[in-house]
């Protein structure tokens, strides 16, 4: 079947990405790429489909299966500075970092621009109203392509405030961790596991130190 | 997947039964036997080097050995001109790369990162399942050591394995301090899952995009931080005094197709792993850049490599839709209690056993021709995903895995529904360059942390090490230099000549490298052409 990428067409194979459907055409330096499965957000493209030319898709190629008469371009958002966290994470806070947050006109743009389905306008209202244990959810998938940011007419930057409320929420609630009875008796067991004398004795007191989490006593 | 109606409702008859009877379990000497006879490893195509540290001790796989064995893309009159001066310079831009920045961070030094596609792109983000540490109940770092010693077939630097384990804690800490989110229980503790090989839980998550979480936290982190950072400019070749000490390195930048040469006082390398040779045909679950570059500069600057020859096949990579091939279905959908059959909907081995020995597990299903085989050609086990909502109640699967269903569901396949192919993939380089417990390597002003290194996991790694790895071992790298600066030295070829000159002696035929991008991608690199 045959595409157009860049206004240049394409002939592929079915049931491949268009990741791939170029890689095979030896075009592959046309649309940025890197994890090629779905997390890094490199590859995102605009798509009209044959069926309804006029409307536009934001996908990334990596996952997106070619379609007959399907009509792509690259379409990268560059990547841009972030606003360092706060461990106080507060409506007030959040609008300090990020200025523009009201500005937000609600037309939804950023919502069906963006590749893992995130409700990221509902999103912006929450973050307006101080939901933030929500946002925080909302953008658990969030790959930073940057696409609600780039179609934004007023500036308002939501993959970026969700990621410093994110960080900002774990720093608040970050718990302390230490590991179990360290000290003299770590101190032991350590001895018991690398101070066999060779490989086949070390693997048998891991085994055995396996089974219980005690050196043998 | 009307073509495999038939074979689905096998899975489904036998599910109810299965529930019932515990999975086979094997004994040592039959793992043994499994993996001398099916784990690619012990199988592939291999042969011994002709040249350097490793030379005519052991076989490698053909395709790693080519890049090994491969000359630098350096004119051959090449005299390095420093057009950056820097104090250190960090060449990867992963996790491990990331972790080091920030170690390096308010010490004063000079820090360039170069990285050959954007900060981020790497295997780190790709990571799905979970990070290990120490925490639960019952549980030390002496505990993680015996599984990961044991998972490496005591193959590993008890002493590197050793800081491996007892920095999880730590590391978990810092993650935390530093934005990462991790899954909590409903009293408010890290959640810990069960990893394949592990004797109890110990894997914190985030959903199944912890590497993610962690990558972009530490994105965010590092261009806040004071470091330098070159995007699409890939190392192409190390930098010596001309004395044996590293100095410096050239890049290749991208953009403006041409090299740029870098003075530094402490170079490390986080490059990564080798995925992407495809070795022995096996799909990949590795990032694009995933492609032996640290190896190959590093071995051609005498430093030895460790283990470089085993890999990890991860035993849960998609078979199918095609499309799909390779990538990567998480062991935590396996800890959970997803199981893995054949064709006939028999339960032929504990999906919670070392990847290695499942791997092989599955290989000698679909070679003895208890496999599925797929319309594309490709043959596979089942994983039952559907077991996940009947054992933890329905929306279970996706609550936990949306990455999961995010590259399944536009495939048309509900893996809450039916169960989906799995093959072993290429999936973790288990080996690679030697170093020491401060990170350095057999060239005295190199260091080099996270997969481009071996040693820390023997010859085969356990779920949630690898990013546990990246993390410790790029601070202790970032620690280290901090402290062991040399002075400013100067920057010539000499030993990327030098190695190029013996190779190009014996074996006249030698391919250009490092590879840089995978072969798949038909890409035409003309460095500094116009």
């Amino acid at each position: 079947m045959e595409i157009t990428v860049s206004g240049i067409p394409l002939e592929v194979d079915s049931g491949v990405t268009l990741v791939h459907a170029l890689w095979s055409a030896g075009r592959a330096d046309e649309i940025q790429t890197g994890c090629d499965g779905g997390v890094c957000g490199a590859c995102t493209v605009s798509i009209q489909l044959k069926e309804e030319p006029n409307k536009t898709i934001i996908d990334l190629a990596c996952c997106r299966i070619v379609e007959e008469g399907m009509n792509v371009f690259p379409y990268p958002v560059a990547a841009n500075m972030p606003v360092a966290p706060s461990s106080d994470p507060t409506a007030e806070t959040l609008r300090k970092a990020y200025p523009t947050l009201d500005r937000c006109t609600k037309c939804d743009a950023c919502t069906t621009v963006c590749p893992m389905g995130i409700p990221v306008m509902e999103s912006i209202k929450r973050m307006q109203a101080g939901a933030f244990d929500q946002v925080v959810e909302d953008y658990t998938t969030c790959i930073h392509c940057g696409q609600c940011r780039g179609i934004c007419e007023d500036r308002v930057q939501p993959h970026s405030m969700g990621m410093w409320l994110r960080r900002s929420i774990a720093m608040k609630n970050s718990i302390e961790t230490s590991s179990n009875y360290d000290g003299a008796l770590a101190d032991l067991e350590w001895d018991y596991l690398l101070s066999g004398d060779n490989k086949e004795t070390r693997l048998e007191r891991c085994r055995q130190f396996r089974k219980t989490g005690k050196a043998e006593s | 997947m009307d073509w495999a109606k038939s074979l689905i409702q096998k899975v489904e008859d036998t599910r109810e039964n299965r529930l019932k009877v515990p999975a086979p379990e094997l004994s040592d000497e039959e793992t043994q036997a499994l993996l001398e006879k099916y784990h690619p490893d012990y199988t592939g195509q291999a042969r011994a080097l002709c040249v350097g540290p490793n030379a005519d001790e052991e076989s490698f796989p053909c395709e790693l050995a080519d890049m090994l064995e491969s000359a630098s893309m350096l004119p051959p009159d090449f005299k390095p001109e420093p057009e950056i001066e820097t104090d250190v310079l960090i060449l990867g831009g992963g996790g491990s790369a990331a972790s080091a920045v920030l170690a390096l961070e308010g010490s004063g030094l000079k820090v360039h990162l170069a990285t050959k596609l954007r900060l981020g792109d790497s295997n780190t983000v790709m990571a799905e399942g979970g990070i290990q540490s120490a925490l639960g109940e019952n549980d030390s770092p002496r505990r993680h050591f015996a599984d990961s010693f044991v998972g490496g077939h005591g193959e590993n630097d008890a002493g590197l394995l050793k800081i491996l384990c007892e920095s999880g804690p730590k590391e978990i800490r810092r993650l935390s301090q530093l934005g990462c989110l991790f899954d909590r229980t409903e009293d408010g503790a890290y959640r810990l899952r069960l990893g394949g090989g592990a004797s109890v839980p110990r894997v914190l998550a985030c959903r199944d995009y912890t590497g993610l979480e962690i990558m972009r936290v530490l994105r965010d982190a590092v261009r806040l931080s004071s470091a330098n950072i070159l995007e699409e400019s890939p190392a192409i070749e190390l930098l010596d005094d001309g004395e044996g000490q590293v100095s410096g390195a050239v890049l290749w930048d991208r953009k403006n197709n041409k090299f740029i040469c870098v003075s530094a006082r402490a170079v490390l390398l986080a490059t990564g792993g080798a995925g992407q040779l495809r070795l022995k045909g096996f799909g990949t679950s590795n990032h694009i850049g995933a492609t032996a570059d640290g190896l190959t500069l590093a071995y051609r600057q005498g430093c030895r490599l460790v283990h470089a020859n085993s890999f990890q096949f991860h035993p849960s990579g998609a078979c199918y839709p095609p499309a799909l091939e390779g990538q990567l279905v998480t062991e935590a959908i396996r800890s959970l209690g997803a199981q893995a059959l054949n064709c006939e909907g028999k339960h032929f081995v504990s999906e919670m056993a070392f990847r290695d020995v499942l791997s092989s597990a599955i290989i000698r299903e679909v070679s003895e021709g208890r496999g599925v085989k797929t319309p594309s050609g490709s043959a596979g086990v089942w994983l039952d995903t559907p077991l996940i909502d009947i054992r933890h109640g329905r929306g279970a699967l996706r609550k936990q895995f949306p990455g999961l269903f995010h590259r399944w569901e536009p495939m048309g396949i509900d893996p809450s529904k039916i169960p989906i192919l799995i093959y072993p993939t290429l999936h973790y380089q288990n080996g690679g360059i030697r170093i020491n417990e401060h990170c350095q390597t057999d060239a005295p002003g190199l260091w080099a942390s996270g997969e481009a290194t071996g040693g820390v996991h023997g010859t085969n790694r356990l779920m949630g090490n690898s990013l546990l790895d990246v993390m410790a071992f790029g601070r202790r790298a970032g620690e280290h230099i901090r402290e062991n600066m040399s002075a400013r030295k100067a920057i010539t070829a000499n030993n990327a000549e030098r190695f190029r000159s013996i190779l190009l002696d014996k074996r006249p035929d030698a391919l250009k490298g490092p590879l840089l991008f995978p072969r798949e991608m038909n890409l035409k690199i003309r460095i500094g052409e116009n």
